[in-house]
């Protein structure tokens, strides 16, 4: 009985390997074919835990039809597993559900589906019995026996509602699956072997070894170690005097010195930082039709680095990419959130509203995609259209995180660096004082020439023409041109005045001519001063997609500003606050120079300091208008004035000062600079030239420091939260129920609430995501990222998926291990750096990889030729990145600058909007730079990454698949990279070796692979010296096994 | 039994994997069918073998395959909707009636337009999809979705698929070989024949002219022949020297295999892309003395001399980048006579002629030839609402395919849009089904060529895919 069901469960386990197991590139590096086996195992293992702890696991439950059947334990799971994708209570398919008594026994279209007692005649049991049911895979024999005794023995079904996910089946994982769980305390098994064991990891490993019949290798010599460690923790080979140092002295003393001073090197973070950007897809163009180039994208990959190499505690790492700006000020909080942006992003996304939906949810799936996998391993981007069919997350909660990152927004930012904003701030404060002391003698002088022309009556005001210019006079016309206005809404005319009742608004014809440089002007009372956003005069595109306006209030309430789209010409003018506008007309009028200078003046004086933000905004003839009381279209929101508007007028010129002065009829109280400076006698206008030199100065000065104090860089531009709605089928024209910001309920014991509204600002919900992400509770976020060191140590984690832990994902080879090493990490604060000590300074990793005698070899291959328990060290090949930097290491070329600006080895060709990349052939200091920091943008592919399986950053690579090509062999025989840097390799060797060709080669060899050459080696490199050059011997060496794989 | 054929296919699997060894993952397939005793044991393979001509910009297929008497009639009338559609520039003008004759052709009778004079004359040969249907309006996407079946940068690509599943029938030569128009690599670049997830070696490989038909295939800068004999054998003795001493790693032995391969290759390249064995007629049915057809003619040749030596994917684009002016595709919101009797005559000629000497040289039966598009243009004008514009605007809800040769029926179109051609109707064919139905004339089950990507077990066909039976042999 006992054998007969094992044999049951093994049947099984290999029905679920047969559906679950992973393809090969999984398994690439790892030689044998034993993987699969290997699989079969663990699945054993795994099913064989769940007899043990989860009871109620069904395919334990397959028993003698005979024996009454537990509707709990045997038809819940079944229903689950097969039934209720469609026949649940949601969008029942023919109108059955079977996910509680009462609707099931109702029955459905067809109608009654389950007769008690009497299976022959429930239409259930016929479909079933008949193959239709489940469509496409039918129920196995099992199944249908204890269905149908079910029936026969009357059906029962206790009360309550069937939970789909809370137990897992043999098809899906419920909340009881493991990787769900929380963590758990373990303690290292006894040590059976304390010789061998050198810290907490080794008796994990031996004791799986010896459950197998397997011994570890011995451990691996000292030129293998000292290779394997540089090459893991620092990417880049070991000079041949650290290699002799570490083989003249290899106590355990020396080696963890090594670990110290490579863990220490800068050189790490661009190690491990590369594996951080594979796994969010970092590329620095935007892909898609377009697929522009992203220049200042690379502040986030220094940011990885930097934060690697300051061992920043992993938790803090994680949220700082998810909150960074909320958190930090400037450059460093701006350049973390960058992981949000690290995706691709469509920019043309067609013209119809559904078709911007699509595309808009289309990125919220793939950012939330990279989200759920990168942190904690679950796939929450496969419940967009449908609960997930394998994991416990529900479409509704696919909303909820949807939500939570619906502010998400690509673009770029300025940010300042604090040390630089200092030195701006002295020359700004200087500024101000030289300033100042100019506005006091001019102030001065001011008042001297007012109170003398108080006396002197010849002074006579010129006012500039107008373009347009409209009166109001109980109509909407212009005056002296043909922007004649239309009402829109109710609007009515008082005493010659435009009356704006914060709905309605007036729009022109369209201008003739294309408007640059311009001047809007405005007489206005306003009906309340608390208005914020209403603007009196606008130039805008037609759509409002563009625009300049007259706004009161909005960025600042209480005073004017110059609006524009998106406030890309908008800073405060600092001008005073308004305190008359309601009682009294008071006259607004704002200047457009060509530079991009904004000038604000009230009342004809000028208003605060002119403003230069960005180029002057051009707008072209025909499509282009006036509005009057809505700051631009569409209307809405805070769009709209409220007041009055008694006379306007647009200049297509920016008006001098002198002008504005004149046509605001304040001219007898303004004074120009002329008029001051003939004024004063010379020695006071040395004076004061000397002041205006100086307040020059130091305004270039400033220029400059902005330049170099705001870093522009792409990352993440936040907009405002939107309120998410359920899309059933994922069909934005199928709107569901509304979902507040929340997480999932999978993880049992950590709520995916988030306490906010469905309206919640756009930072609460990114904060509380960071949150329930980062939670001591979420046992995920640590299990997760302990597998992925683990299997960039190891060349496989012990889940052998390090982006899914859910059930499509591997099982872990060494549960224990992983739980070990998850709460260990989770207590010695995250710290990333302490983990990597631990595991490279085990046995386990120190084991050689050829260390067993050819039997033991061959035994211990047909146990585990995938090496999955670890018996011996893995050999693996150097990834194509890593390829590079150790050619550009060994020839002497690698330059030592880290960070900044990306260095481009592909020409950029824009065409027809399209940008392509294609590889250029270029040397030099420049481009000898370590491969993390090369332009990376999506398509732009060089021969030698290409075929060394570096991936397009368009999608997550978790784990790199290696591949081995002809292409490959082409590429690393003929590259002009690889041909140039053996000249330089030729080079170096022989300036540092000499003329004798034995010493060249020796030094050679050392260099490449950090050992000399045997004596068959050492004559046909002598003679391929001789015969051909150094330079060819170079070239050889790159090619060989022993260069490009790591033992 | 299980664990026998179990490691027998994990053994396939990863010799396949190191892109070396010519196994056809089709037969693994099928024999892990009859294991799991659901599946279509007749599934039978006819195709060995394709070559995908791709439009880039969205042909009309209102004007070329498929045709609709009820257009001429409705000329200049409003289609009458309420809907607002995907268009992508949102003008929705008056109808417009076809601006080329329409012909029975052949036995058949199948109506082509004289856009296409020559491949018209080879009706007999075709299988005319006229009910497809994409999911989206958008250049991009659509194009992926033609060769991925997703939407988005970052999955492999149909060749890719077919590669990794067909395996390599000729070591010395790459599985996918991509042909790109002269005046540029569509919009997607090298993004359109990627293989993704997929290991590299599946991925397109772009075949240029010139000495260096494929990047790296000879040294960048020139290097002396000798030395490079010595070197390549100098690498090959170290490395078979390091093989014997560790002696039991397999990715070992690849690396070797791999430098042989790669020796073969610049001969095997240098020999297929030339065209010094064919003969004058040959290359001039081609098209290749004529300047609107020489580009298109070179690379159908090309395409033939690939499929011959067992290329098993070849990928040719008509058009380049589709935005610019004048327009570089097939993307006629202008004006569709004007571009579309430029594009059409680039191609023509080279089609049909590939058509024939395939035919002719009897590698018709095993050989796939498709015509495709990203989407159709809409049976109105692309102008105002009151306007009969020369131009057309992109049509996502119906347009036309077709494909030639193994496994199909000859001489038939299925499908069918609406009275005006403005939607497909009936038996719709989204690309999923377009990709299943290929995969299907290639012996294998769309849902059983799988691979693990995070979490999911991708396939070409996502979750979805029905073959098209009615256009089976």
């Amino acid at each position: 009985m006992l054998l007969s069901n094992l044999e049951q469960v093994r049947n099984r386990a290999a029905t679920i390997m047969m559906t679950t197991s992973h393809p090969p590139s999984e398994v690439t590096h790892i030689s044998g074919d034993f993987v699969l086996r290997n699989r079969i195992i663990q699945n054993l293992g795994w099913i064989s835990l769940c007899i043990g702890i989860l009871s109620s696991f069904p395919i334990c439950e397959y028993a003698a039809a005979s024996q009454k059947i537990d509707f709990e334990k045997q038809i819940a799971p079944l229903f689950v597993s097969h039934c209720l994708e469609c026949h649940n209570a949601v969008e029942p398919e023919g109108g059955l559900t079977l996910t509680e008594a009462k609707l099931a026994f109702t029955g459905g279209e067809s109608g009654k589906a389950i007769l008690a007692g009497d299976s022959e005649g429930s239409l259930l049991w016929e479909r079933v019995q008949a193959d239709e049911m489940p469509p496409k895979h039918p129920l196995s024999d099992d199944e249908k026996r204890i269905l149908k005794a079910w029936i026969e023995q009357g059906a029962e079904w206790p009360a309550g509602v069937i939970d789909p996910l809370g137990k897992s089946t043999a098809t899906r994982a419920g909340r009881d699956f493991w990787s769900l769980q929380p963590l758990r305390e373990v303690n290292p098994p006894e040590d059976i072997q304390p010789e061998w064991s050198r810290n907490a990891i080794d008796p994990f490993i031996l004791k799986r070894l010896r459950h197998s019949g397997l011994t570890p290798s011995p451990e691996a010599n000292a030129r293998t170690l000292i290779r394997r460690l540089y090459f893991d923790l620092i990417g880049l080979p070991p000079t041949p005097e650290q290699v002799a140092a570490f083989i003249a002295d290899h106590s355990e003393e020396a080696y963890q010195q090594i670990v110290t001073k490579l863990l220490d090197s800068s050189h790490y973070g661009e190690r491990w930082g590369r594996h951080w950007l594979d796994v969010v897809r970092f590329g620095e163009s935007d892909g898609f039709e377009r697929n522009f180039q992203r220049e200042n994208a690379w502040h986030y990959r220094d940011w990885v680095i930097n934060s690697l190499n300051a061992d920043i505690h992993y938790d803090e790492f994680v949220r700082r990419q998810l909150i960074g700006d909320l958190e930090q000020r400037g450059i460093e909080g701006a350049a973390s959130t960058g992981f949000w942006v690290a995706g691709v992003h469509n920019t043309v996304v067609g013209g119809s509203e559904r078709m911007k939906l699509l595309a808009r949810h289309d990125e919220i799936e793939e950012v939330l995609a990279t989200v759920g996998q990168t942190f904690l391993g679950l796939t929450i981007n496969c419940a967009r259209c449908h609960d997930h069919k394998f994991d416990p997350v529900t479409q509704k909660e696919y909303y909820q995180f949807a939500s939570a990152i619906s502010g998400l927004g690509y673009g770029e930012r300025f940010e300042s660096i604090p040390d630089e904003r200092k030195i701006l701030a002295e020359i700004e404060r200087k500024l101000a004082v030289v300033k100042s002391e100019l506005s006091q003698i001019d102030e001065m002088t001011r008042l001297e020439i007012l109170k003398e022309r108080e006396t002197n009556h010849d002074f006579i005001p010129v006012t500039p023409a107008p373009y347009a210019r409209w009166e109001f006079d109980g109509n909407l016309l212009d005056s002296v041109g043909s922007l004649d206005g239309e009402a829109v809404g109710q609007v009515q005319f008082e005493e010659g005045a435009l009356v704006l009742d914060g709905s309605s608004y007036v729009k022109t014809e369209s201008f003739s001519q294309n408007i640059s440089e311009k001047t809007l002007e405005v007489w206005v009372q306003l009906a309340s001063l608390d208005q914020r956003g209403g603007g009196a005069i606008s130039i805008e595109k037609r759509d409002g997609s563009l625009f300049d306006a007259i706004v009161y209030g909005e960025q600042q309430p209480g005073h004017w500003l110059a609006g524009s789209n998106n406030f890309a010409r908008t800073d405060s003018f600092g001008g005073t606050q308004e305190t008359e506008a309601v009682n009294r007309i008071v006259h607004v009028a704002i200047v457009y120079q060509e530079d991009g200078t904004i000038i604000g003046y009230r009342d004809g004086l000028p208003y605060g300091q002119p403003v230069k933000k960005s180029p002057i905004q051009k707008y072209a003839a025909e499509d282009t208008e006036i509005l009057f009381g809505l700051r631009h279209n569409p209307p809405g929101g805070n769009r709209f004035l409220k007041g009055k508007i008694h006379r306007a007028a647009f200049y297509d010129r920016a008006l001098t000062a002198e002008e504005v002065a004149a046509s605001s009829g304040k001219a007898m109280d303004y004074v120009s600079e002329t008029q001051i400076v003939d004024w004063l006698n010379d020695k006071q206008n040395k004076n004061r030239n000397q002041l205006k030199f100086r307040i020059s100065e130091l305004t270039r000065d400033r220029e400059q420091q902005l330049t170099v104090t705001n870093q522009k860089m792409y990352t993440l531009t936040p907009r405002k939260g939107e309120v998410t709605k359920v899309y059933l089928r994922g069909d934005p024209a199928n709107e569901g129920e509304v979902v507040a910001p929340a997480a999932t309920e999978a993880i049992p014991g950590l709520s995916g609430s988030f306490g906010l509204p469905p309206d919640a600002p756009e930072a609460e919900r990114r904060r509380k995501l960071a949150e329930w992400i980062t939670d001591p509770a979420n046992p995920l976020f640590a299990r997760v990222i302990v597998n992925r060191v683990w299997h960039y140590h190891f060349g496989t984690g012990i889940v052998d998926t390090p982006n899914d832990f859910g059930f499509n994902g591997g099982r872990p080879s060494h549960p224990e291990l992983l739980e070990y090493l998850a709460i260990q990490f989770q207590q010695n604060e995250y710290r990333l750096k302490w983990l990597h000590r631990l595991i490279v300074t085990s046995s386990t990793y120190r084991q050689a990889t050829y260390g067993k005698s050819l039997t033991e070899w061959e035994q211990a291959k047909k146990i585990d030729a995938g090496n999955r328990l670890l018996w011996r060290g893995n050999s693996r090949r150097v990834e194509a990145e890593i390829l590079r930097d150790a050619i550009l290491a060994v020839s002497g070329k690698l330059t030592a600058e880290q960070g900044g600006p990306s260095f481009k080895d592909v020409s950029v060709t824009l065409n027809s909007g399209t940008t392509y990349y294609e590889p250029i052939d270029i040397d030099g200091p420049e481009f000898w730079r370590r491969t993390i920091y090369r332009f990376n943008p999506r398509g732009g592919r060089s021969a030698l990454l290409d075929t060394f399986d570096c991936p397009d950053p368009s999608a997550t690579a978790p784990r790199r698949t290696v591949t081995t090509t002809p292409l490959q062999s082409l590429s690393l025989m003929n590259n002009v990279f690889v041909l140039r840097m053996a000249d330089y390799f030729a080079e170096r060797v022989e300036s540092e070796a000499g003329e004798n060709v034995e010493a060249q080669v020796e030094h050679a060899w050392q260099l490449a692979v950090s050992r000399e050459p045997n004596s068959r080696e050492l004559e046909l490199s002598k003679q391929l010296v001789n015969n051909h050059g150094l330079s060819a011997l170079c070239r050889g060496l790159f090619n060989l096994n022993e260069f490009v794989r790591i033992d | 039994m299980n664990d026998y054929n179990q490691q027998t296919r994990r053994e396939f699997f990863n010799w396949g994997m190191n892109g070396l060894g010519a196994t056809a993952l089709a037969t693994l397939l099928s024999r892990e069918s009859t294991l799991a005793a659901s599946k279509d044991s007749k599934l039978q393979p006819k195709a060995r073998r394709a070559i995908h001509i791709c439009l880039v910009g969205g042909m009309s297929h209102v004007d070329s395959f498929d045709y609709k008497s009820e257009l001429k009639k409705f000329h200049g009338k409003s289609l009458q909707t309420d809907e607002q559609p995907d268009l992508f520039f949102g003008k929705m003008g008056l109808l417009r009636q076809q601006d080329w004759e329409f012909k029975p052709r052949g036995q058949s009778g199948l109506m082509i337009s004289d856009m296409f004079p020559r491949i018209a004359e080879l009706a007999d040969d075709l299988t005319i999809l006229r009910s497809m249907e994409s999911k989206s309006a958008n250049h991009t996407p659509a194009l992926f979705l033609a060769n991925s079946g997703f939407e988005f940068n970052g999955f492999p690509s149909m060749g890719s698929w077919i590669s990794y599943g067909m395996g390599l029938e000729n070591e010395s030569l790459p599985a996918y070989v991509v042909l790109n128009d002269e005046r540029g690599a569509p919009n997607t670049g090298a993004s359109t024949w990627s293989s993704s997830f997929l290991p590299s070696n599946h991925q397109g490989v772009v075949f240029r002219g010139g000495s260096q038909p494929v990047r790296d295939l000879f040294p960048a800068r020139k290097v002396d022949s000798q030395r490079d004999a010595a070197t390549r054998e100098f690498i090959q003795a170290i490395n078979e020297q390091h093989v014997n001493q560790t002696g039991i790693e397999s990715a070992l032995n690849a690396r070797l295999k791999s430098y042989e391969l790669a020796a073969r290759m610049q001969t095997s390249i240098p020999e297929v892309s030339s065209f010094a064995e064919e003969t004058e007629q040959t290359q001039s049915e081609y098209g290749i003395n004529e300047v609107q057809t020489a580009d298109m003619g070179r690379r159908c040749l090309l395409g033939r001399r690939l499929l011959e030596q067992g290329v098993r994917f070849v990928q040719l684009f008509s058009g380049g980048p589709v935005a610019g002016s004048p327009r570089a595709s097939w993307d006629a919101h202008e004006n569709v006579k004007e571009n579309h009797t430029i594009e059409a005559g680039r191609i023509d000629k080279p089609v049909a002629a590939l058509l024939k000497d395939l035919k002719q040289r009897g590698l018709l039966e095993e050989t796939l030839v498709l015509f495709t598009t990203e989407f159709g243009r809409t049976p109105f004008a692309q102008s105002d609402a009151d306007k009969v514009g020369p131009g057309r605007d992109h049509n996502r809800y119906g347009f036309s395919s077709w494909m030639a040769g193994a496994g199909l029926k000859p001489g038939f179109a299925f499908g069918n849009t609406d009275e005006v051609g403005w939607k497909a109707v009936g038996r719709l064919i989204p690309w999923h089904d377009f990709h299943a139905t290929i995969l299907h004339l290639f012996g294998i089950d769309h849902e059983q060529l799988t691979f693990y990507h995070n979490g999911i077990q991708r396939r070409l066909t996502n979750v979805h895919g029905d073959v098209v039976k009615e256009v089976l042999a």
